[in-house]
This record gives C-alpha cells, sequence and structure tokens, in this order.
C-alpha cells in the first residue's frame, strides 16, 4: 500500500481507538451527537469526494480505506461517512459543500429512488418553483441537505422547506435518521434534467465505498470470533478445536482475504464497472455470512448487544438493502458479464 | 400415512389465526419488540381463552406454528408460559403435578427453566450450580443465564449438581432437578436487555444464594436430573421446530403478498423467474421442514419418542427460519425492511441457539444414528 493510505489507515485506527471502540454501541443505536460528527468532519473524512475548497477531491481510494476501517467498529459511522461523500460528488455550490465538509450540515442522497419501482417510494412534483409531496425510505433523512429525484426527471437538491415524516423501522444504523420526508419547498436547485442517469452514476460510484464497508464489517466481526472462539470452552475443548466452527470460520476468512486483495488491487487501478460490481456483489454477500457465523460461534451471547455481534448481523443486511437491489444490481451485472443484456427474464 | 391434520388440529389453527389477526396488531408487535416488554395483557386473554390447549399436544403444535406465523416475539410469548412442564409430567409425583404443574396447565401460573449458566450451555454436563443438603432441605448456589420467562415465571425448575461426578468423563451424573418458587429468600433476577430478537420475551439471569430448597422439591431421582434434561429437549425441541415453521412461513406469505403487489414481470407477463424460483426455494424447504417436525411429532406424540428425526426437525426448521427471512429480506428490499418482516428477520436468529445450538443437534443426530446402528 503506498505510504499516505498507510497513514490514513493509522489515522482511522487512531480514531477508532480513541473516539468510537469504547462508545460503539451508542453510536449505533442511540445518536452519534453533534461533537463526535464534528470530529469526523474534523478528520477530513466528510470531504474526501468534495470539490469544495479544502476538501480532498474525488478521491474513492482514500474514501474506501477510510469506510473499510471505520465498519471494523461501527458500521452506523461509516455509512454516516459514506452518506456525506456520496452527496458532495454531486453538489458545486461552495457553501453547501463547505458546511458538509467541517460536519456543521449534513447531506444525503434518496438512493430508494433507484431501488424500488417508481413511484413505490412516493411522490415529489415540481411545479412553478416548488418541490412539493412526499419521499419515503430516506436514508439520513434527519440531513439538512437532500438530494432527490422529482416525478418529472430532475436531480434536485433541497437545501431547507423539508421536514422528516413518517419514522421506519430500522434493522441497522440506527443512529441514522431514517423516514419518509415531507417537502414543500422553494428553496431547491435543479441538479441535473436527466436526474435517474446523474443518480445512477453516483449509486455506481458507491460499489467500490459499499464493498469497503462490507468487508470492514467483515474484518470486525470475524475478529470477535476467532478472539472468542479462543477463550471460550465447551466440552473441555476451547470453541476453536471444534471442527464445525474451525472450519466454517476459516472458509469465510479466507474468501475475506480473498476479496480483500482483489479490494486492494482494484483500488491501485482504474477499476470497470463490472469489476467494481464483482466486489460489491461478493462482498455484500460476505458480510452477510460471515455475520452470522459469528453470531453462531458466540452462542447466546451473540444474540446479546453488549457482546457488540448482532449488530453486525443486522448492518450487513441493512447495508445490502439500502444500497444495492438484489434484482437491479444482478441485472446489471449480468449485462456486463455478457455483454449484452442479460437476466431479465 | 395420512399426511393431513385432524379436525381438531386443523381447528385450533383456526382459532390461533383469529386470536393472533385480533390480538397480534402491528402496533401492539412494535411496541412489545421496541420497549423489550413482555406483552402481559395478550398472555392473559391468551389464557382466558385457553388458546392453547395442553390436552392435545398437536392442538399445541400448530397453535404456536400459526401464532408464530403472525408475530415471533408475541407467538412466542404467549405459548412459553408452561416451558418445562413436561418434566412433571414425566418425572414429577402426584403432589408436584397437583401443587405446580397443574395450575401451569391451568394458566394460573407461570413457569421457567433453569439450564444454562453463564460459563455454558451447550455443555450442560457441565454446571456449576450446586444443591447441599442441609437438614429436610437443600441450599442452592449459582446462578443460571438467558433464562426465558426469569422475571416473570412463578417457579423455576433448575438443574443443579448434587454429587461429584465419579470421573471427569461421567459429569452427566450426580445432577439434579428442583422446584424452585421465585419467592424464596436468597432469590434475585437479573433482566437482560438488548437481545437482538424476540424481544417480546422475557429473558433474565437467575441468582441463588443460600436459596433453601425443601426436600420434597427435588424431581423424581436425585442424580438422574441430567436423563431428566435431555428427555424434556426432546419433547420441546418439536415446539421449536413449530417455531421456525412459523417464521419461515411468515416470510414466505410476506414474500408471495410482495410479489402480487410490487413483484417486477417480464414481457411474457410472468414474475421474473429469479423471484419465481426463490419463492419455490422457500416453500420447498417450509414444506420439507413441516413434514419432518410432524413426522417428529407424531412419533412423540405416540410416546415413542425419536430424538433422530426430533434433532432434524429443530436443525432443518430453524435453518430454513432463518433463510427464509433473509431471502425474503434480499428479494423485497426496501419493502422487507420496513416492515414486519424485519423482525422476523432478528427473530429468526434466536433458533439456531436456543434448545441445543444447530452444531449440537447436528452432532446428536450423527451420534444416535450411529448408536442405533450399533456401530
Ligand atoms: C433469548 C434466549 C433465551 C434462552 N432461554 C433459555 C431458557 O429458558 N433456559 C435455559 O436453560 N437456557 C436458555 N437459553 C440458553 C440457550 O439454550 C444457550 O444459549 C444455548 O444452549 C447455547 O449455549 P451458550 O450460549 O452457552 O453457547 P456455547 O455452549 O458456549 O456455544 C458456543 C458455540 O459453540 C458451539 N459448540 C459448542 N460445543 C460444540 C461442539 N462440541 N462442536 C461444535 N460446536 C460446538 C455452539 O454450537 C455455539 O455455536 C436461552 C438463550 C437465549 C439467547
Amino acid at each position: 500500500m503506498e505510504e499516505e493510505y498507510e497513514i490514513l489507515e493509522n489515522t482511522v485506527r487512531d480514531f477508532n481507538t480513541k473516539y468510537v471502540d469504547n462508545n460503539s454501541l451508542k453510536l449505533e443505536n442511540d445518536t452519534m451527537g453533534k461533537d463526535f460528527v464534528k470530529m469526523l468532519a474534523g478528520q477530513g473524512f466528510f470531504s474526501m469526494t468534495s470539490q469544495a475548497e479544502g476538501g480532498a477531491g474525488t478521491d474513492i481510494k482514500a474514501l474506501s480505506i477510510v469506510l473499510e476501517n471505520l465498519a471494523k467498529s461501527a458500521p452506523a459511522v461509516a455509512v454516516k461517512t459514506l452518506l456525506s461523500n456520496s452527496f458532495s460528488t454531486a453538489v458545486k455550490e461552495q457553501d453547501v459543500l463547505g458546511a458538509v465538509a467541517d460536519g456543521s450540515k449534513s447531506g444525503t442522497v434518496t438512493f430508494s429512488d433507484l431501488l424500488v419501482g417508481k413511484g413505490q417510494n412516493g411522490n415529489l412534483v415540481l411545479e412553478k418553483g416548488r418541490v412539493s409531496g412526499e419521499k419515503e425510505f430516506v436514508v439520513g433523512s434527519d440531513s439538512d441537505f437532500i438530494i432527490t429525484l422529482v416525478d418529472s426527471g430532475e436531480l434536485v437538491l433541497l437545501k431547507s422547506g423539508f421536514k422528516t415524516g413518517k419514522k421506519h423501522k430500522k434493522l441497522g444504523f440506527r443512529s441514522i435518521g431514517f423516514s419518509s420526508i415531507v417537502v414543500d419547498t422553494e428553496d431547491f436547485t435543479i441538479l441535473s434534467k436527466d436526474g435517474r442517469k446523474t443518480m445512477e452514476r453516483m449509486y455506481e460510484d458507491l460499489s467500490i465505498p459499499v464493498a469497503a464497508i462490507s468487508l470492514g464489517m467483515s474484518e470486525g466481526v470475524s475478529q470477535k470470533a476467532l478472539d472468542y472462539a479462543k477463550v471460550r470452552t465447551a466440552f473441555g475443548h476451547y470453541l476453536k478445536d471444534f471442527q464445525p466452527l474451525a472450519f466454517d470460520l476459516s472458509s469465510l476468512v479466507a474468501e475475506m482475504e480473498i476479496l480483500k486483495r482483489y479490494f486492494r488491487d482494484l483500488l491501485s487501478s482504474s477499476p470497470s464497472q463490472k469489476e467494481a460490481m464483482f466486489l460489491k456483489h461478493k462482498s455484500l454477500t460476505l458480510a452477510k455470512d460471515i455475520s452470522r457465523t459469528s453470531l453462531q460461534i458466540h452462542g447466546g451471547y451473540g444474540y446479546l448487544e453488549d457482546f457488540g455481534i448482532e449488530k453486525f448481523y443486522r448492518d450487513s443486511m441493512a447495508l445490502s438493502v439500502l444500497f444495492h437491489s438484489e434484482e437491479k444490481d444482478m441485472e446489471k451485472l449480468s449485462g456486463l458479464v455478457f455483454e449484452s443484456k442479460a437476466g431479465f427474464v | 400415512m395420512d399426511f393431513e391434520l385432524n379436525d381438531e388440529a386443523k381447528e385450533a389453527v383456526v382459532k390461533a389465526r383469529e386470536f393472533a389477526n385480533k390480538y397480534f396488531t402491528e402496533e401492539v408487535a412494535e411496541r412489545s419488540d421496541r420497549e423489550e416488554q413482555f406483552p402481559t395483557d395478550i398472555v392473559a386473554i391468551s389464557k382466558r381463552e385457553k388458546i392453547l390447549d395442553f390436552s392435545n399436544p398437536w392442538k399445541v403444535l400448530v397453535t404456536i406454528e400459526e401464532l408464530v406465523r403472525k408475530d415471533p416475539g408475541l407467538g412466542i410469548s404467549v405459548t412459553i408460559s408452561a416451558f418445562g412442564a413436561e418434566i412433571f409430567m414425566f418425572f414429577g409425583n402426584d403432589a408436584q403435578k397437583e401443587k405446580y404443574m397443574n395450575p401451569v396447565f391451568a394458566g394460573q401460573k407461570t413457569l421457567g427453566l433453569g439450564v444454562t449458566e453463564a460459563g455454558g450451555g451447550s455443555d450442560v454436563a457441565n454446571i456449576k450450580t450446586e444443591a447441599k443438603l442441609d437438614g429436610d432441605s437443600y441450599l442452592l448456589n449459582g446462578g443460571k443465564m438467558f433464562i426465558s420467562n426469569g422475571q416473570i415465571a412463578d417457579y423455576f425448575l433448575v438443574l443443579a449438581r448434587t454429587t461429584q461426578p465419579p470421573s471427569p468423563e461421567k459429569k452427566h451424573r450426580g445432577l439434579s432437578v428442583f422446584i424452585v418458587d421465585s419467592k424464596t429468600p436468597g432469590f434475585s433476577v437479573n433482566k437482560l436487555h438488548g437481545k437482538l430478537g424476540v424481544r417480546a420475551t422475557n429473558t433474565a439471569e437467575l441468582i441463588f444464594n443460600n436459596v433453601r430448597v425443601p426436600k420434597e422439591n427435588m424431581i423424581g431421582e436425585e442424580g438422574k436430573g441430567f436423563y431428566y434434561i435431555m428427555t424434556f429437549f426432546n419433547i420441546s425441541r418439536i415446539y421449536v421446530a413449530a417455531q421456525g415453521l412459523g417464521i419461515a412461513h411468515g416470510a414466505l406469505d410476506r414474500l408471495v403478498d410482495y410479489s402480487k403487489k410490487y413483484g417486477e414481470v417480464s414481457e411474457t407477463g410472468e414474475l421474473k423467474e429469479s423471484l419465481q424460483l426463490a419463492i419455490a426455494e422457500i416453500a420447498t424447504r417450509v414444506e420439507a421442514a413441516r413434514n419432518l417436525t410432524y413426522k417428529a411429532a407424531s412419533y412423540l406424540f405416540k410416546f415413542t419418542p425419536n430424538p433422530v428425526v426430533t434433532s432434524m426437525s429443530k436443525y432443518y426448521a430453524a435453518d430454513t427460519a432463518v433463510f427464509s427471512t433473509r431471502r425474503a429480506m434480499e428479494l423485497m428490499s426496501i419493502h422487507g425492511l420496513t416492515t414486519d418482516l424485519e423482525r422476523f428477520f432478528r427473530d429468526a436468529k434466536i433458533l439456531d441457539i436456543w434448545e441445543g445450538t444447530t452444531e449440537v443437534e447436528k452432532l446428536i443426530i450423527t451420534r444416535m444414528m450411529l448408536k442405533e446402528e450399533g456401530a
């Protein structure tokens, strides 16, 4: 790994040790708090793709390394960082970008526009200089700025005049708002006329960062299982001595290491969309599998939040639903693999 | 061979469905889950309406399945009040049955079973709680972990060591089962918070600090406790399998509803095939798990239990529940995440753990098979 990225990795590790590890349950389930968010921003984590002054510019590699390492301890913190960065790729307004970059304001993108069928996540109408209506399934609905699609197809940046509506169930990332937003505003800008296309590009750009979070979760949860299996005993043996547990976990760790190698390879090249999607697809599946096995190794303790395992079980599934669609992503991937439209019947 | 339920069992299914539709509202289910609150009111109504008819085990089985299909947390809470009662039935004396078992079956009292300890649940014989004879009673010291109904039960059946084993390999000897009244001095509980799922159920740690238990509260013979508990698990695992069927079937219901409402169709007008195949796979697994469970139940209810088939049914139904909730969630996407399937997904995972982990069930299957074959 290049030196600057190694330094970055160490920075995140230190940050985790100081501010995250002892606090991860609260950061996951409760609230991150303004001070913590400012601290994250203070590390430059929110502006890694930002074109704002002081922002690092589009650096998916650095962002991915940060996300991977944050997710090892607190996946919700990684997702919060992802949201800020996905927001800043599409925005040019310096005051908005600056506020998100320094953590005084927050931003999000309504990717549910792409993940569910048209109209299934509510309607926003742009008419006579106003945007109004209700949009469902907004991750980060407690944000100050929201990028969203309106029914007529434009991608707009909402700056005020909206509030959170119906709260949704939160399987994962419970400290991040997840609800509908009720909008009635003139305070917005149009970012793109062909909004869906622009949002699709933004979504595609997330493939490697989302994979990074998945891999970070896999590393975090499997480390806990490895540690536990070395100290817990049953029937006079350490759990690690039992073949079913040792073989299952080792096999998943092997998969994880192979994916990590592929991840690093992609980061040091210019990955194609197909390669990025391969990584995302496999990393999301791995995070779910390895979380299940790691929870199982912990027996009853795995089922309690105190052991910090069950959150990975929830978060790995939440991530694979909120930033991925089995149906749509697989159709796209099949098209890339077959080099023509495929997998649509 | 008859694969049909009899009329009584069919009626029980209808009764359970009506009860669940009436009382397991999303509001109550969501609140009990969020607040980790045992649904005392609904449990009381279920007892009044005799939702569980203990005189007919088939009715109990299908009732569990049907209630859990509507909501696992509430369904299990309603059907777990008599957890452990079969130990009285098979090994208790008449006075114990009269005093403790009958009020539990009549819905007047709640029972809990304390086997697992902080140091281990799979390795039952390795428990550390001790019961020492002191005059006409035993003094219990130690603790139990993850005990369902821990805070609400009136009595517990508790496994404790009464004599040291003859050798480390024979640890399962010298264990006995006691009835402990929750009001006995020296007995205390700590509620466990922050479970992944089944959050409506009540789970606690039990602490015994010189808890005095009268001699007559010992179940059966001294030293036979391990055998009693294992016999009980061979019964209760069938009911856990029924929980698995309920969860898996519940996930299937939701996926089918989703596919009708939102499922994408291809040019032919049919649902896209990936969704069709997923539905078929879950439905097939549910059916296979049900056949295994009903087979295990029919052996047991004829008093010829088959531990191999019982463990197969528990392992397979649990796995099916976890598999089905995961697949349904992946396919329903945000429509799954934002509906009660989210709870089903969290609830399902407990089935891999309680009353014998999946690994332990698989070990039992092979060991019993080999034993039967005289290997
Ligand atoms: C919500 C909840 C409610 C519960 N209710 C009750 C109750 O009412 N009464 C009660 O007594 N208990 C109860 N339990 C406890 C439950 O039965 C135990 O958690 C379970 O038996 C596993 O024990 P453990 O947690 O100590 O895990 P361990 O026994 O420590 O097992 C840890 C892991 O090691 C694996 N393992 C162990 N031995 C082997 C082996 N030989 N080969 C391969 N793998 C092995 C296990 O499968 C598991 O994956 C409850 C638990 C929970 C979470």
